[in-house]
This record gives structure tokens, C-alpha cells and sequence, in this order.
């Protein structure tokens, strides 16, 4: 006799064996996260020190030196949480998980669900953990919008996610991963006026700030904390555009798999 | 259960699958053998819904794979566990995306640490498991549901042979209960022990099957005698016994030594193995 697993076709039976599912999966992915906590610890002790260390900096050299630098170093940081979510992804590859998921009942929206969801949770913990350490440590005024600030903060990490996911699904190993992630989060952080203070860079460097993802973060949570709702939108929109691109390029790939190839 | 007609699956400019064709019938155990390259894994992947072949098709319960996610256990033919995660862990999971909830899991879970042997490192990081314990955690993920569709991809392959006793066990007792299962395997005797249909694959398609006998009747066995611990005397023979019974009414002078050598699945798998050469 064959197991009956209780599974009924219909929308409401459908629906509560999905959210059942995704449950299952986003446990899994948290223990995965939690036995293995180190590269998210140091992305969140680092900044803080630094933060430290660069307010005097900031303070004597730029106009909002607190908020630039509380801003600047979380955006700085987040991005290099980009690998935190692309070696998540390409690790299924390298243990041969990813296709046993896509074996069972799960479709594939799913499973990306189920995988993501633990690593946006961390995304937006580190930088909520860094604004909230930014407001009683560095001096940072408390914002008055907090559901701005808030929103802020979900689709930059929708953005870095999304990101992440894309370039685990392109890159051809953790190595490849981790030299893109470095350098492109350094250049994408610092050419967005995370590191340096857009007003100190060279002028050419301030217009090609404009290309670069962090750049838009900073516009973004700057005019967040500052309660600038429409100072918030615009970057907001470019940000979830980039995020949407990216991330219906990497669900494409990671649905159909990544095949027999590669150097994995 | 499952039907798969003439499936032809191309990566570049290597044929995998070239007319692939293969039945299994519920309660069925079809023992996929065939050399590396032979078209074996292309086509569980195929059945698996993993990879769709370029052309032909693959019916599961009269419907395609796709409208049977879930229904299919699958164990690939390399290790597939997550590293960090606890055999326990493994098989909740897996048992939670089979749709199995509280007490169908647990009960799920009890069978199969009994079955596959799983307690004594039931709550250990896969990482820290023998090669043999992988495996049979492995098949437990596919088994934990009681899928309809086994596809246990050479699930012994380096095993020792505590696994490969509980392995047998289980599949014999799984086909039992009415599952189809293709078991493809380089270990030829587990087929026998199996009572499995064989199903010989080469060069992407299915070129033999039937049932054992049918298979090695008509290869040659030996006879070999040694007369006096000196002088050997081999035969080559579709008829070992009756062979060795012409040898010995011929005989002249003391024999020291007889040896019998029916045909095996081995002489088979040898046989396809020079005709590939040739």
C-alpha cells in the first residue's frame, strides 16, 4: 500500500500545502545559516568598528558627517552581503541539493521562496542591527519616518538579494563568486559614495556614481532618515527595477538548473 | 507505471539517449544495467523531470512528468546532502516537501531509521558520515514518502556491505507494497538477489531485457579439468554440464581438479564490453 500523504487538489488545500512547504524549506535554510553564522557576524562587527573609527573623518570633512557615515559604511557592508546570498545558492550546486528540491512537489517559485526568504531576514537584521547601533552609538539622529527608513531598507535588501541570486546563477564557482562579489561590492560601494564621500570624490567619478546600485542605496536611506519621503521614492523605484531584472534573470536560470557543466 | 518510448536526448555534439525505450509495470523492479555513457542517468534525469528529452516521451501513470512531481523517489547516483544538516533534519525536510505532516512523518522517519539501520547516527551532520551512511540516508529521502516511481541510481555504488544488505531489503519490500522501481547498478549479483527484470542499456538505447536466465542463456560458461595437477583442460560451452559429462566419460587419466563456470550476468556485461571494443 502506498502512503497517503494527506496531499488534496483544490485552492485552499493547494495554498496551505504550499505555505507548508516554504515553511519547511525557509527552516532548513535558517538552520543551514545558523550552523554556519561567521561571514554575517563579521559583515555586521565590521562596520561597527569602522564606524568608529571614520565618524571624526566624516564629521570634520562633510556637512551630516554622522549620517554619512552611518549610511555609507551600512551600504558599504550590505553589499558585500551580496555574497552572503550568492554562495547560499551556488553551495545547492555544489552539494548536488538543487535538484532534489526540484524533484519534489515544490514548484520552483518555491524553493526560491524557501531559500531566500532566511537570507533577506539577514539582510534586513544586518542593517537594521547597524542603524539601530548608528542611532545609540554613532550619534545618529533617531529618524522621524521610521516606516520610511523601513521600507528602505526592504528593497535594498530585495536589491542585494536579487543580485546575489544572479550572479549565483551565472557564476561558474565559489571562486569566480567571490572575486565578483568582492571587487564589484568594493566598486559599486565606494563609486556610490559608500567609502568616500560623494562631494570629495573627482567630478567624473561623481557622475559615474550614478551607474552604481550603492549609489542609489545612499540617496535612498539618506533621504530615509532625513524623513524625505520623495527623496526616498525615486531611488526606491530605480532600485526595485534593478532588483526586478536581476532577479527574474536569475529565477529563469535557477529553474531550469544549472545542467552538467561548469567547474563544480 | 512508467513508459518511456523512444527518447533521444542530445548534449552537443554527444547522443545520450538514441531511441531509449523502457516499461516498468507497478510491483516491478527493472535493473538498469550498462556501461558509463550507456544512457542510464540521462534517463532517470529525464523521468525525474529534471532535463526534457529533445524527442520522444515519458508517461508516468498514463501522465507526463511533469504532472507527477513529487510522486517519483529519486536517489542520484552521486551524494546529494546538505553538509551541515542532521540525517534527522535530512528526513523531515524532505518527508515536509512529500507533504507528509506530524504523525505520517514521524511514522515515516521510524520505518525507515529501523529499516535502512539509520539510528545510531540518526542525529549526526551528514558530513560525519561513512560513504555507506550517506547512501542510505540518501535512499531515505527518496523513500520517505513511499513514492509510486523509485529511480535509485546505483544507491550501493562504494557501499559496504551492511548498507547494501538494507538496501536490497528495503527495495525488495518497497516493490512488494506495488512501487516500480529502476534500480540501475554496476553490481550484477544484486539484480539476481533482486529477482529484478534486467534491462541492458548501451550506447543510448535499450539493447536487451528479460529475466536472468534469459538473459545468460545462450552465453558460453566453461568447463575446466586438471589432469594430475599438470595438464589444464578448458571448454568453452553453452553447455557446461553436459560438457562435463563428455569430458569425463573420455577421460583417460586421473583428474585433480574440476571447475564448472556457468554463465553469469557478468559474462554478459563482458560479452557487451567486446562488442563496444569491436
Amino acid at each position: 500500500m502506498l502512503l497517503d500523504t494527506g496531499y488534496r487538489v483544490g485552492p485552499i488545500a493547494a495554498l496551505r500545502e504550499s505555505v507548508y512547504r516554504i515553511r519547511a524549506l525557509s527552516n532548513h535554510n535558517t538552520i543551514i545559516r545558523l550552523r554556519d553564522p561567521g561571514q554575517t557576524i563579521s559583515y555586521v562587527v565590521m562596520p561597527m568598528v569602522l564606524m568608529l573609527v571614520l565618524k571624526p573623518l566624516y564629521v570634520r570633512a562633510v556637512d551630516g558627517g554622522t549620517t554619512k557615515v552611518v549610511t555609507g559604511l551600512l551600504v558599504m557592508f550590505s553589499v558585500f552581503a551580496i555574497s552572503i546570498a550568492g554562495n547560499a545558492i551556488l553551495a545547492e550546486r555544489t552539494w548536488k541539493t538543487w535538484d532534489r528540491l526540484r524533484v519534489s512537489r515544490a514548484p520552483a517559485a518555491e524553493l526560491l521562496i524557501g531559500k531566500t526568504l532566511p537570507m533577506y531576514l539577514v539582510m534586513v537584521l544586518q542593517q537594521i542591527i547597524l542603524l539601530t547601533y548608528g542611532c545609540l552609538v554613532i550619534g545618529l539622529p533617531i529618524p522621524g519616518n521610521i516606516p520610511l527608513v523601513l521600507m528602505s531598507i526592504l528593497v535594498w535588501a530585495f536589491t542585494l538579494l536579487a543580485i546575489g541570486a544572479l550572479l549565483a546563477a551565472i557564476v561558474r564557482s565559489h571562486g569566480e563568486l567571490s572575486v565578483i562579489s568582492d571587487v564589484g561590492a568594493l566598486t559599486l560601494s565606494s563609486l556610490g559614495g559608500a567609502l568616500v564621500p560623494l562631494s570629495l570624490m573627482p567630478d567624473w567619478a561623481q557622475v559615474a556614481a550614478q551607474l552604481s546600485p550603492g549609489y542609489w542605496a545612499l540617496q535612498m536611506l539618506q533621504a530615509a532618515v532625513a524623513g524625505d519621503t520623495a527623496g526616498t521614492l525615486l531611488p526606491a523605484a530605480i532600485l526595485l527595477g534593478i532588483a526586478l531584472v536581476a532577479g527574474a534573470f536569475a529565477v529563469r536560470r535557477l529553474t531550469r538548473g544549472w545542467g552538467r557543466g561548469g567547474l563544480l | 507505471m512508467l513508459q518511456a518510448i523512444d527518447l533521444v536526448k542530445r548534449y552537443g555534439s554527444v547522443l545520450a539517449l538514441d531511441g531509449f525505450s523502457l516499461s516498468v509495470a507497478a510491483g516491478e523492479i527493472v535493473g538498469l544495467v550498462g556501461h558509463n555513457g550507456a544512457g542510464k542517468t540521462t534517463f532517470v534525469e529525464i523521468v525525474s523531470y529534471l532535463i526534457r528529452p529533445d524527442s520522444g516521451h515519458v508517461t508516468i501513470d498514463g501522465r507526463p512528468p511533469s504532472a507527477n512531481k513529487g510522486k517519483v523517489g529519486i536517489a542520484p547516483q552521486h551524494i546529494a546532502l546538505y553538509p551541515s544538516i542532521t540525517v534527522r533534519e535530512h528526513l523531515v525536510l524532505f518527508g515536509k516537501l512529500a507533504g507528509l505532516r506530524r504523525a505520517a512523518l514521524d511514522s515515516a522517519i521510524e520505518e525507515l531509521t529501523v529499516a535502512l539501520r539509520l539510528g545510531a547516527f540518526i542525529d549526526r551532520r551528514e558530513a560525519g558520515l561513512s560513504g555507506g551512511q550517506q547512501r542510505r540516508v540518501q535512499a531515505a529521502t527518496a523513500l520517505i514518502n513511499r513514492p509510486g516511481l523509485l529511480l535509485l541510481d546505483e544507491p550501493t555504488a562504494g557501499a559496504d556491505l551492511e548498507t547494501r544488505e538494507a538496501m536490497l531489503d528495503v527495495v525488495k519490500q518497497r516493490a512488494g507494497d506495488g512501487a516500480a522501481i529502476v534500480y540501475t547498478t554496476h553490481y550484477l549479483p544484486e539484480l539476481v538477489e533482486l529477482q529484478a527484470t534486467i534491462a541492458v542499456a548501451r550506447s543510448g538505447r535499450i539493447i536487451a531485457r528479460g529475466t536472468y536466465e534469459e538473459l545468460v542463456d545462450g552465453l558460453p560458461g566453461e568447463v575446466r579439468l586438471i589432469h594430475d595437477n599438470e595438464e589444464e583442460v578448458r571448454v568453452s560451452t553453452t553447455q557446461p554440464a553436459a560438457t562435463l559429462i563428455d569430458l569425463l566419460s573420455r577421460a583417460e587419466r586421473p583428474i585433480s581438479t574440476i571447475e564448472v563456470h556457468n554463465p553469469s550476468l557478468d559474462d554478459l556485461y563482458r560479452s557487451l564490453a567486446v562488442s563496444d571494443a569491436s
